[in-house]
């Protein structure tokens, strides 16, 4: 036991073979399970989670997200669409089967002895040779140019489920994303921070619309009387309560009589009634009310002398939200009934109740305030479908913002991975000794893309890429597949178009990884 | 049960003479081997996987990061450990060349003990060897520092030569500049807390920079200035939501809801009074590390005060070393309060995120550099690296000669040592000439991992340094020997004498054990 206890050092070691080996395979696995959901022709997957939850999609970065993966390489595969959703938003499918084929091509040239650094280093050359290429191969566009927008937005959502509605949805993107900027000086996008995205069930995505103002889903039942439709709006947002008041020290309201109940009860209304006549004394006519933790934002009581007061109510509000309402709107949160003056209004033309499918809707729009800021109003079916929806809808706004950072525009349809297999592979040629060998497997393993998009398509995969290849050595860059048609078409012809930072970071990102797994030798278990 | 004869208590064990040694070379070598491979510019990265946390993991090349988070069982290896955590903590860099020289110089004693060499011949040995490589490593330094021009470009070797085993290897020209800019800001200084390192996912490494100033992952409140010039700053860490009593079960008893309305305003009359303390100070910008609520903070937008919630507690003490203002939590004086200054408070976005960004602040040593990057391990990584270098560089700052890398320094400590064997009678002089082949090993190793021939590139090493040519080291970005002073790759001295030093000494301390005794574990009571 002595010796033999302490020999054993480490608790857990493998050979260095074996574990590229196995993160090889892990990364593959992964790369596999996403590969029939690329393009537009693409299936999709029905994740159930945990909790029993079901989402239908085709994103990769939500179908990678939910895998529950204990392998570490899968983890990095994981996080490898985690980054290209970040980085570009779109690509996430691609960029994970990019990774799994530039792996599967290392493990030939492991097994034909090279070093793993030496491949590692052929890759990175390649992968900068890539970019350069694809910089040549591109076409410049300009932010004004709203057709070209809407041809990128629309390559992206062809692949979703809602691709039957990308005629509205990408015009929706567009005009939304170019709302929020200053197209002359911006070369960044605060998607988050400007763009909120509401889902209502009911209707059809045709529906789905954009509002230049707000939108609040309304809860709980209707007060009568109180208004639904208010032009002119004087919209005050309050950061306080509407109810009994309630201190932060702990406290015991005694009761020794009968007579003492009913006028504590009095003392309540009469103090819920001077706080909302103050709110009606400032001209305020719809108010916005922060949702409260510690005690009730609101009771019936407050909104019934709301109601009669003419006043609509918003209940529920937010505190993440409260920037984005008080910019849109243009009114300043009030903490003290004290301090909620006519100045702190915001005004909007008109604030409309809506009904809609099963639930109801507030729109505030015609607001005054100068803010860029957008909403759109999403419309489905079902929850599966406009959670779908709403991804979709991301994914083509980040490829608008992709094309705001990087004003390149480049042909879809694995046209692009075409020409870089044959460029690299011309490329590979200039290269002396091992890195020629490594360059040309990169250069073959980018052909994944054309193939599993014509393999998803229904097509003869062998005879696509041939023709693709044929094409291409020709000198048609443009050409690519036509999976609507089912052939090989010159794509900028068709106008599919999709940003240029999409691809060059798919291929960046995939190669890093690549290299990253090449590089890793030992699977070590700590702590 | 208990043997008679023994002295020790039942459970503990010993291990006695070859049984103990041998277990100690056992465990000091496997420790070495582990991170052997990550040793030099094509060295290896390895996965650690968390074995009570499936969700984390790590990729890391860093010696000391390794060492630091795997499960030992062995003595030997502690001290190994322990000794790598010590050169990280003294000169930040040269953590793996430590352990693995210390692994070589222990797998030479093994061989010398099979031959009847006593330990502490070894010792004696050993000795002599590190201080002829001693005086020979003195001897090879050179000492810039007093010409800034040509230290700056030592500076820049050395943080080249750091990056070049690491991940930024890609990048490190543009990282070296990086590292070296900051270090030379901290004028002399030690104190890496002013250099601060914010990583933001998204992006590349090459669009890393340093920023002058401090930024901070915060968010202004709503509704107050996004922009100040001259800004008096206040750190405090107070409640800002009520000043509580804080006695257990403390309530207040009253028989009516006027009296609850009057306790409540009285409490929102508290706060204020506390904010127009604070305002008194007259600071206009106020960070918090505690929330700060919905009423004071609207008290600060009317007075126009910027304030900012819920900074961490890393960011407060950073920020009051920064801004040189002091951390308050009581504002009874408010003249008292001592406020910080900075030329500029702005907003400012790196990638998709928003930060605060503090400009031309007191202390003019402090500066963020912005690290972005594909995915959180990258960053991680890239985090690690970046520390390394200025650790070393903050280092060589203070003691300002260098030594030259790429195997040289060792290579002339081997020939060193060589030359003194022929003048050592007796038994000890195997033990210098197996120090000296120790020593050899750190390139083989590195040439090893880089997939040369390194028994090959050492003989040639071995043979230009006998001619004289005491430069030489190798390439390996080309696989062979160069002259490394033109090549640029220098090093640290007081990280290579270090690594020499602590190396000899632990090795030397495990030599002489010659026997382990194991405690008896504590009994558990109760069960």
């Amino acid at each position: 036991m002595a010796a033999g206890g302490s020999t054993e050092t480490l608790r857990k070691r493998e050979k260095e073979k074996d574990v590229r080996e196995s993160n090889i395979l892990a990364a593959k696995a992964v790369a596999d399970a996403v590969r029939t959901s690329l393009g537009p022709r693409g299936m999709d997957k029905m994740i159930q989670a945990d909790d029993g939850e079901v989402i239908i999609t085709n994103d990769g970065a939500t179908i990678l997200s939910k895998m529950k993966c204990m392998h570490p390489a899968a983890k990095m595969m994981q996080s490898l669409s985690k980054s290209q959703d970040i980085e570009a938003g779109d690509g996430t499918t691609s960029v994970v089967v990019l990774a799994g084929a530039l792996l599967r091509s290392t493990q030939q040239l492991l097994s034909k002895g090279i070093h793993p650094t030496t491949i590692a280093e052929a890759f990175l050359e390649a992968s900068q040779e890539a970019e350069r290429i694809l910089e040549s191969v591109s076409r410049p566009v300009r932010l004004d140019d709203r057709e070209a927008l809407i041809q990128a937005a629309t390559t992206s959502l062809s692949s979703k489920v809602v691709s039957g509605d990308s005629q509205v949805l990408a015009p929706i993107a567009v005009d939304a994303t170019l709302r929020v900027i200053d197209p002359s000086a911006d070369s960044n996008v605060d998607i988050d921070e400007n763009i909120r995205v509401v889902q209502q069930v009911g209707g059809t995505i045709e529906d789905t619309e954009l509002v230049n103002g707000l939108v609040f889903r309304k809860k709980g039942a209707a007060v009568s009387g109180a208004p639904t439709r208010v032009e002119n709006a004087k919209i005050g947002l309050i950061q306080f309560c509407l109810s009994a008041p309630k201190t932060d020290i702990e406290n015991n309201v005694v009761v020794s009589e009968y007579a003492a109940m009913d006028r504590i009860l009095r003392e309540e209304r009469k103090y819920i009634l001077k706080l909302c006549k103050k709110i009606k004394d400032s001209g305020c006519n719809v108010l916005l009310i922060q949702k409260s933790i510690l005690r009730d934002a609101v009771n019936d009581l407050s909104l019934h002398f709301l109601a009669k007061m003419k006043i609509m109510v918003i209940t529920d509000v937010e505190r993440n939200d409260i920037e984005f309402i008080s910019r849109t709107a243009g009114c300043t949160p009030v903490a003290h009934v004290d301090s909620f003056t006519a100045d702190k209004l915001g005004s909007a033309s008109l604030v409309e109740e809506v009904s809609l499918g099963s639930g109801r809707v507030v729109k505030v729009t015609g607001c005054e305030a100068k803010a860029s800021t957008v909403t759109v109003l999403v419309r489905g079916s079902n929850k599966l479908v406009l959670g779908e929806a709403e991804r979709s809808l991301h994914d083509a706004f980040c490829v608008i913002r992709c094309l705001v950072k990087k004003k390149f525009l480049i042909v879809g349809g694995a046209a692009p991975e075409a020409e870089l297999a044959l460029q690299l592979g011309k490329f590979a040629k200039t290269l002396p000794g091992q890195k020629q060998f490594c360059v040309k497997a990169y250069a073959d393993a980018l052909e994944v893309i054309p193939y599993t998009l014509a393999e998803n398509a229904g097509l003869n995969p062998i005879e696509i890429i041939t023709e693709l290849r044929r094409q291409h050595a020709e000198g048609i860059t443009t050409s690519g597949i036509n999976v609507r048609q089912g052939k090989i078409s010159d794509l900028a012809e068709e106008n599919v178009y999709q940003p240029l930072l999409v691809t060059i970071s798919a291929i960046s990102l995939a190669s890093e990884v690549t290299r990253m797994l090449l590089k890793t030798d030992d699977l070590v278990g700590v702590q | 049960m208990a043997d008679p004869n023994s002295v020790l208590s039942a459970e503990s064990m010993i291990d006695k003479g070859e049984n103990s040694r041998m277990s100690s070379f056992v465990g000091a070598i496997a420790i070495s081997d582990l991170v052997k491979s990550t040793l030099g510019p094509k060295g290896m990265d390895k996965i650690l996987q968390s074995m009570s946390n499936p969700d984390s993991m790590n990729i890391t090349n860093d010696g000391a990061t390794i060492l630091s988070s795997i499960h030992i069982d062995n003595p030997a290896a502690k001290v190994l450990v322990d000794m790598s955590r010590s050169q990280d903590d003294e000169v930040g860099d040269g953590t793996t060349s430590v352990v693995v020289l210390a692994g070589e110089l222990l797998r030479e004693a093994e061989q010398l003990i099979h031959q009847r060499v006593h330990p502490m011949t070894i010792c004696d040995g050993w000795r002599l060897a590190v201080a002829a490589a001693r005086k020979a490593l003195e001897d090879s330094a050179v000492d810039h520092g007093s010409d800034l021009e040509a230290f700056r470009g030592d500076l820049l070797n050395i943080a080249r030569t750091t990056l070049s085993s690491k991940l930024l290897n890609k990048d490190k020209d543009r990282f070296a500049n990086l590292a070296v800019d900051a270090v030379l800001r901290l004028g002399g200084s030690t104190d890496l807390n002013l250099i601060q390192v914010i990583k933001v996912p998204g992006g590349s490494l090459e669009q890393s920079f340093l920023d002058e100033g401090f930024l901070a992952d915060l968010k202004i409140g709503v509704g107050q200035p996004k922009r100040l010039e001259n800004a008096k700053i206040m750190v405090a860490n107070t409640p800002m939501d009520t000043d509580k009593v804080k006695i257990y079960g403390s309530r207040v008893k009253v028989d009516s809801m006027d009296a609850v309305a009057e306790i409540e305003e009285a409490e929102k009359q508290k706060m204020k009074a506390k904010v127009d303390k604070i305002l008194k100070s007259g600071c206009n910008v106020f960070i918090n590390r505690q929330l700060v609520y919905d009423w004071p903070a609207s008290l600060f937008a009317e007075a126009g005060v910027m304030c900012i919630e819920h900074a961490d507690f890393d960011g407060v003490e950073r920020l009051s070393t920064v801004t040189g203002a002091e951390l308050t939590s009581t504002f009874e004086n408010p003249e008292a309060i001592q406020l910080g200054h900075a030329d500029l408070i702005e907003e400012t976005m790196i990638g998709e995120k928003r930060f605060i960004k503090f400009s031309g602040v007191q202390s003019g040593k402090a500066c963020t550099v912005v690290l972005r990057g594909a995915s959180t391990h990258v960053l991680d990584e890239a985090e690690r690296s970046l520390h390394d270098a200025l650790a070393v560089l903050s280092q060589t700052v203070k003691e300002s000669r260098v030594t030259l890398g790429g195997g040289c320094a060792e290579m002339l400590m081997a020939k060193a040592v060589d030359e003194i064997t022929p003048t050592i009678s007796g038994k000890k002089a195997l033990a210098v000439e197996a120090f000296a082949k120790a020593l050899r090993t750190l390139p083989a190793t590195i040439a090893d991992n880089g997939g040369y021939d390194s028994a090959d590139l050492v003989s040639q090493l071995r043979v230009a340094h006998h001619d004289g040519q005491s430069t030489m080291g190798l390439n390996m970005t080309e696989g062979t020997i160069g002259d490394v002073r033109e090549l640029g790759i220098f090093e640290s001295f007081k990280a290579k004498e270090h690594v020499l030093l602590a190396a000899a000494e632990a090795s030397e301390a495990l030599l002489r054990v010659d026997s382990t005794i194991r405690a008896a574990p504590r009994q558990r009571q109760g069960y």
